[in-house]
């Protein structure tokens, strides 16, 4: 079973939704909060196998799909993937758990399931056409899940979702295929699969140009500035559950991507680029928040401040060292939490009063003091208290970037500094203060359905911030090995000088002791 | 005193014929039946139909096994030729038409079934294709040409509805143009190189050094406009949203497959020795009608308000997709054309029959049309399977994953980017994007929207259901679905075939 363990996680979502249909409507939230309790037991035990110390790929299963064209169903986990997976089937439960009965929760149920089946496949590929199989598809229960639930504009909403993501992913596809073609010239042979393109290297001026290709796909799909524009619609119209599982998951599919993707297979094109996309990120970030600052509904506060983080996480991405890269990922899973808790509870608030503006409330603190806690411990996750998730991933990010460019890494932390303003600025208007409103006096405080899906996130939230060490470390190894590849592939200058060279200092280390021959 | 001309009957190697004969053979059987004892329900009809095409798909198989094994056949005085394209196209053909053939047997009687002439003329029109595409004789291509457009005229026009005479007449019309110009065209060569066998005049050419370009793009430029009206390329493709909506659905679908591939074949065996001569014209054009054919039928698929007249813009903007095999012109492009075209044929044929299945003997007082994307509001609430079956046949003409036509798009991009047209390659993969509008305005419809029609009244979507429709609708799904557990044997095959017959 443990061979197969990926597939089952991938797999047994699907096959879970598709026995769902036969499911009576009044169980099916009871089957839906089993089937994630079983998928997320199985990441967990995942996590308990999986051996933090190596920083190659576990678990890896390898089956010919296409041959003759090199397509094969190549799948595996490293330090970086295992945890986004682990956060993925943690927040299905958390979302099908916390879900409001609404008429239609037997398909909404299913339209989950089929998600996390798409979205743990895209963390476990590593052929690109299967991972562009679980990305591509991922769009078509998102679709559903904002048009038929969402808001009122929904329709607008859930289209330009789909389709900026599937015409950036349309052009990643072309940049996939030349990355095989060359294989093939190189080699003589089609291949898809991730490892075997890693081993290519390839000369600057198509790099530039492949590199291009894959971060348009990747770069809708975070979304970077300016290809934003999308996302404060899906997540205005979208339902809870579709804004929570948006912003904790299926944006860092992006992010993930150029991990995954960008880094290691173009790592000169990654150096060139390594400015304009910082600046991008750094704009993301401080623009994002300036507009969050502005806004009247608190879903959008929460939406804009999500891209604005997201900029950090590309910032740390393209670091281009350990410390940067580890940061973003760590950042990833903590804005996963942090993000996916603050949507979780605008809902709260939203289902009880079916408004998210902000000048509707004030003063819940005295009505409903659970929840100002909560809601107040999560804020402050979010702009990065020290001991909470977020500060973490933050630090390391802009750690890693300084050592890169402290100018542009100062521009970034004052983003951070103007999303604390915003967000306390819109704690203060909807918590703070007396009560305003006559409809907000006696709102009931947050029940057990949905503390079932807000205190463990509050307890990874601040377990993870005070010890990080269990999930940083798999990820150091793995991202240490990402580094030392992309050092090892780069051919230009610049590269070079961008990207450290980590056995450089191994070295230094041995010469010390006596074996200094041996190693040579 | 001329010499006695002696032919062996083994020279001539009968047996290439034997899959065009049988389907002959099932029309005229046909019609002594109906001549004998008249008045026969249709079911008798569709079986013998569906019987002879069974036996035509063995005689195809049985040709494909000799040509694996000895190569190219000719026979017939050298007229017939069965090499692996003819092989392919054979089976697409007789493949699609045995799908087709059942949607006969609708809930809802129409007109054109109840005559045993129908089936007739559409073994006939088999026949006629079959001939299209097994050989490379001018003449032969013509003979088939005719033979096929004008049983499909007649079998439009049986459709017997308001607008089936102006589609039938449309059709007619453009098609008796194209015809003139495939002769001219024809013609042209034949004075250049006193050969009608397309090997030949390739042959000629090369050796004279392409010495009067002038007249062999005159007669490119004739058969550039035929093809273009068979595949319905921009600008010669306005007969075809008409057409497609005068005739049936099924009609529709079939049309959008059939005559479309063996226009394919040939116009493969024809461009083929072109595109490699370097002609740079012949690039440029070819290379237009690519891109302007893709982009502008899609655009005009995004205006659309009626479900299957979008899907005919949608039809020619594929074929425009396709054609860029022609253009790029190698192994792994031209596999790329058959591969994708029996995937689209499943896609197709499947999203034809779902509206098909959903036509009405009269117009409900709000609906303008047909197919208006209004009578698909909220079918999921009305009749879920039909309405998740439809979004799966959109999705996957929209290449997304792992859908049938996505492994076509993804092999048809693939053979652009090997073969350095990276730009054609972007094209490609952008207009899939502007195509995913169109195809998910219908899911919009279907899944998100607030059904017009009554709630009782969702039978309106199944209307037209029987046993053999849902089958026929049953495996086209299947195989849009698991298409991908097919893709490898497939391309291996299509590839071999491809490759042995030196396209």
């Amino acid at each position: 079973m443990l061979d197969h363990i990926l597939s089952i996680l991938i797999f047994f979502p699907a096959l879970a939704a598709v026995f769902g249909f036969m499911i009576q409507k009044e169980s099916m939230r009871a089957y839906g909060v089993s089937v994630a309790a079983i998928e997320f037991g199985l990441a967990l035990w995942l996590w308990y196998v999986f051996d933090g110390n190596v920083s190659g790929m576990q678990f890896m299963e390898n089956f010919p799909l296409v041959p003759s064209f090199g397509i094969n169903y190549i799948l595996g986990v490293d330090g970086i993937s295992v945890f986004i997976i682990i956060l993925s089937a943690f927040f299905t439960l958390l979302g099908i758990g916390s879900l409001t009965d609404t008429p239609k929760v037997k398909y909404m149920i299913i339209t989950l399931l089929f998600l996390q089946m798409t979205m743990v496949g895209v963390f476990a590929a590593l052929d690109a056409i299967v991972f562009y199989i679980f990305w591509e598809l991922s769009l078509v229960p998102m679709l559903y899940i904002i048009g038929a639930w969402g808001g009122p504009l929904r329709i607008y909403a859930s289209i330009k979702f789909f389709l900026y993501t599937f015409a950036g992913s349309l052009v990643m596809l072309v940049g996939m295929l030349f990355m095989a073609y060359f294989y093939y010239q190189a080699t003589g042979a089609w291949s898809f699969a991730l490892l075997d393109w890693y081993r290519l290297i390839l000369p600057e001026s198509f790099q530039l140009w492949l590199f291009a290709a894959f971060f348009l796909g990747f770069a809708i799909k975070v979304p970077m500035f300016p290809f934003h524009t999308w996302l404060p619609y899906a997540h205005g119209q979208a339902p809870t559950i579709g804004s929570v599982i948006l912003a904790a998951i299926l944006l860092k599919m992006g992010t993930y991507a150029f991990v995954r993707f960008s880094l290691p297979l173009f790592p000169d094109a990654s150096a060139f680029f390594m400015i304009p996309i910082a600046v991008l990120a750094i704009i993301m970030v401080i623009y994002t928040a300036m507009v969050a600052y502005a806004q009247k509904d608190i879903k959008q506060v929460v939406a804009y401040s999500s891209i604005s983080h997201m900029g950090i996480i590309i910032l740390g991405t393209f670091a281009l060292n350990v410390e940067g890269i580890s940061g973003s990922i760590f950042l990833m899973l903590g804005h996963g939490v942090v993000a996916g808790a603050l949507f979780l509870l605008v809902g709260v608030i939203y289902d009880r009063r079916h408004t998210k503006l902000m000048s509707e409330f004030g003063g819940l603190a005295h009505v409903m003091p659970r929840y100002a806690a909560i809601f107040g411990i999560m804020m402050m996750a979010s702009v990065g208290m020290p001991l909470t998730i977020n500060f973490v991933g933050e630090f390391l990010s802009l750690l890693g970037f300084y050592q890169q460019s402290h100018i542009l890494t100062l521009l970034a932390g004052t983003g951070i500094i103007v999303g604390a303003i915003y967000m306390l600025a819109a704690y203060k208007k909807a918590f703070f203060g007396e009560v305003t409103n006559e409809k907000n006096k006696d709102l009931p405080d947050v029940n057990k359905k949905e503390l079932f899906g807000l205190i463990p996130l509050v307890i990874v939230a601040i377990w993870l911030g005070v010890y990080p060490k269990p999930v940083l470390e798999p990820i150091n190894n793995s991202v240490k090995s990402i580094v030392q590849l992309m050092h090892n592939k780069s051919t230009t200058e610049l590269a070079k000088e961008r990207i450290p060279n980590l056995i450089k200092e191994k070295v230094i280390v041995i010469k010390k002791t006596v074996i200094e021959e041996e190693v040579r | 005193m001329l010499s006695p001309i002696n032919v062996s009957m083994e020279s001539l190697n009968l047996m290439t014929l034997a899959p065009m004969l049988i389907p002959v053979v099932g029309a005229l059987l046909i019609l002594v039946i109906d001549i004998v004892k008249g008045g026969l329900h249709k079911s008798l009809y569709v079986v013998l139909s569906l019987l002879f095409l069974a036996m035509d798909f063995a005689a195809v198989a049985d040709a494909s096994g000799i040509f694996m094994q000895d190569g190219t056949i000719l026979g017939v005085f050298d007229v017939m030729l069965v090499d692996g394209l003819a092989i392919l196209a054979q089976f697409i053909i007789v493949g699609a038409s045995m799908l087709f053939i059942p949607l006969a047997l609708t809930h809802k009687r129409f007109h054109e079934f109840s005559y045993p002439e129908f089936f007739a003329l559409f073994l006939f029109m088999i026949a006629g294709f079959q001939f299209m595409v097994a050989t490379d004789n001018l003449i032969l291509v013509f003979v088939g040409l005719e033979t096929s457009s004008l049983a499909l005229y007649t079998l439009i026009a049986m459709h017997n509805r308001e607008k089936s005479f102006e589609a039938a007449v449309k059709y007619f019309t453009m098609g008796a143009l194209a015809a003139g110009f495939f002769s001219f065209g024809a013609m042209v060569f034949y004075a250049l190189t006193g050969s009608v066998e397309i090997n030949k005049i390739a042959l000629v050419l090369a050796a004279n050094g392409y010495a009067d370009i002038g007249f062999v793009l005159v007669g490119v430029a004739f058969f550039l406009a035929a093809f273009g009206f068979k595949l319905s390329l921009v600008p010669f493709h306005t007969w075809a949203p008409d057409v497609y909506e005068g005739s049936s659905a099924a009609m529709a679908g079939y049309m959008s497959i059939v005559p479309k591939i063996a226009a394919f074949v040939v116009a493969m065996r024809f461009f083929e020795f072109l595109v490699h001569s370097d002609i740079v014209w012949l690039d440029i054009v070819l290379y237009a009608f690519v891109v302007i054919t893709m982009t502008a039928s899609n655009m005009w698929a995004l205006v659309q308000t009626d479900v299957k007249r979008m899907l005919a813009y949608s039809s020619i903007s594929h074929a425009g997709f396709v054609m860029a095999a022609i253009l790029i012109g190698t192994t792994q492009a031209n596999s790329a054309l058959f591969l994708y075209w029996i995937l689209f044929s499943f896609t197709n044929l499947g999203s034809f029959s779902m509206l098909w299945m959903s036509r009405q003997k009269h117009l409900a007082a709000h609906q303008s049309s047909d197919h208006s994307y209004d009578k698909f509001a909220g079918m999921i609430k009305t009749a879920p399977v039909a309405a998740l079956i439809m979004g799966l046949f959109m999705l996957s003409l929209a290449g997304v994953p792992p859908f049938a036509l996505f492994w076509g798009k993804l092999y048809m991009i693939s053979s652009a980017v090997t073969n350095g047209y990276t730009i054609l390659a972007l094209i490609m993969a952008l207009n899939s994007a502007i195509a995913g509008y169109y195809y998910l305005k219908l899911i919009v419809y279907m899944f998100m929207k607030e059904p017009v029609i009554d709630a009782k009244s969702g039978q309106v979507y199944v209307s037209n259901a029987t046993l053999a429709l849902k089958t026929i609708i049953g495996i086209a799904a299947i195989g849009t679905i698991f298409a991908f557990i097919a893709i490898n044997p497939l391309l291996e095959f299509v590839t071999a075939f491809v490759y042995h017959s030196g396209y």
